[in-house]
């Protein structure tokens, strides 16, 4: 059976309370507030009962704490009163109290209001529960359709797949470590998290490249490096056609990523030749992480380099100008970066 | 029942009562025991003589709610105007109502005593 406490310093009315509802309800009683509150902490409770003045501890106390632990929002809270305490009901309807019940009891009314409010309460906790649930599943799901698309670039690229997890792995690393060391570059967790999948999509536009480029095993004509450089923008392109399928910070993040993760801190990248922090710091990130990776993977058109030539040719310009700060973060998180 | 009857004739509204005790006569009879005991503990008098206004209106509050729930009907509507007239700061009012009432709560508290 469900719980009701019933809270009153005067046995009295807490008999008539628990003489009504207890063919539909186990009660529990307290005395005051001070027992009211370790049984809330410690039993599952479906409806409070709440007298105002008591000794030890006071109703108004334990609405306060209620309201601290957000236990208001899961169990309804109904005020014992004797009415002209008007002033008092106020702050406990403010505390988050549900209802008043007014002595002398009239306890027809008051068995039908507050089964009807624990219905309630139960179902709106339940939906909650279901929402919550439906919520990660739909996470999981979108997280399942980008991975799934990336997949399918990489694919196309005679990639294995490895270097999406690898380039997620690194502007994780790079991100957190960003947040934590500059004050202008700090983002909360949730965020991170939506860059890191949304990095998955950076090489999204490479699906719309030729397979003559995009697999030539040499060096690109200056034509065909020309059309290599639009899977940046052709990457936008596909992205705004589905943008249904991921939560939309992620498709900002995505976007982003897919249009600037070539753009170099000199403004001598492309496509939009942006410059310093004009270019967001996902998307910087992201393209330190994709040129060190490059660097130590074997190309069809080149060997892999070892970890100490690539961070070499990233420190010296070799690969285009970096942002010293990001540059800094790759320096202090190297360990990490080679595993 | 003696016990009723002759609370009814003191002007208390056992059957308002019984049905709020869902009614369980023993229970309503054993609640009213324990009103001996309220009324012992739960005083206002003497705090309204000692110039302790918020214990007396506490407790006035509290006699309020269980003469309330019992159906003590006279006494209820004594402490209720009691409350009114600490409510308007009129501390003389409310003593003067309650000199009315004491003697009507002795005669309810004899009753219960006597059919214990």
């Amino acid at each position: 059976m469900e719980k009701i406490l019933v809270v009153d310093d005067m046995e009295i009315n807490r008999a008539i309370l628990a003489e009504g509802f207890k063919d539909a309800y186990t009660i529990l009683e307290a005395e005051n507030g001070e027992e009211a509150m370790e049984i809330l902490k410690r039993e599952p409770i479906s409806a409070v009962l709440l007298d105002l003045i008591m000794p030890v501890r006071d109703g108004i106390s334990v609405l306060q704490e209620m309201n601290e632990l957000g236990m208001v929002l899961h169990i309804p809270v109904f005020i014992i009163t004797a009415a002209n305490e008007d002033e008092l009901l106020m702050k406990a309807y403010n505390l988050g109290a549900v209802d008043v019940i007014v002595k002398p009891f009239l306890m027809n009314f008051l068995r039908c209001r507050i089964s009807n409010v624990i219905e309630l309460y139960k179902h709106r906790n339940d939906l909650e529960a279901l929402v919550k649930e439906q919520v990660e599943r739909l996470e999981t799901i979108n997280q399942s359709m980008v991975e799934t698309l990336a997949t399918l670039i990489e694919f196309r690229d005679c990639e294995s797949g490895e270097h999406v997890k690898r380039i997620c792995g690194l502007t994780e690393i790079l991100m957190n470590a960003a947040s934590e060391m500059y004050p202008e570059y700090r983002l909360p967790q949730a965020e991170i998290d939506k860059i890191v999948t949304a990095s998955v999509l950076h090489d999204v536009g490479k699906i719309a490249i030729p397979d003559n480029i995009l697999q030539k095993p040499g060096r690109l004509t200056k034509e065909e490096f020309e059309i290599m450089k639009q899977h940046t923008t052709r990457g936008c392109d596909i992205l705004q056609k589905i943008p249904d399928i991921m939560d939309s910070d992620i498709y900002n993040y995505s976007y982003d990523i897919a249009r600037h993760h070539h753009e170099r801190w000199d403004g001598r990248g492309y496509p939009d030749g942006l410059k310093g922090d004009e270019i967001t710091i996902w998307s910087q990130v992201v393209a330190v992480a994709d040129v060190y990776d490059a660097l130590t993977s074997p190309r069809v058109y080149k060997a892999a380099f070892s970890h100490e030539k690539a961070v070499e040719m990233i420190y010296n310009g070799e690969c285009g100008v970096f942002n010293p700060k990001v540059l800094e973060v790759f320096k202090q998180n190297i360990d990490k970066i080679r595993k | 029942m003696a016990l009723m009857e002759e609370l009814q004739a003191l002007g208390v509204n056992t059957d308002e009562a019984l049905s709020r005790f869902m009614n369980n006569a023993g229970l309503y009879q054993r609640m009213l025991g324990k009103f001996i005991d309220n009324a012992e503990k739960v005083q206002v008098l003497p705090f309204l003589e000692a110039g302790d206004l918020e214990t007396a209106q506490n407790n006035a509050h509290t006699l309020k709610g269980v003469t309330g729930n019992l159906s003590l009907t006279p006494l209820y509507a004594g402490y209720s105007d009691m409350m009114v007239a600490f409510r308007a700061g009129e501390p003389e009012k409310a003593k003067q109502k309650l000199l009315e009432i004491l003697p009507v709560q002795e005669q309810i508290l004899d009753c219960i005593r006597k059919n214990q």
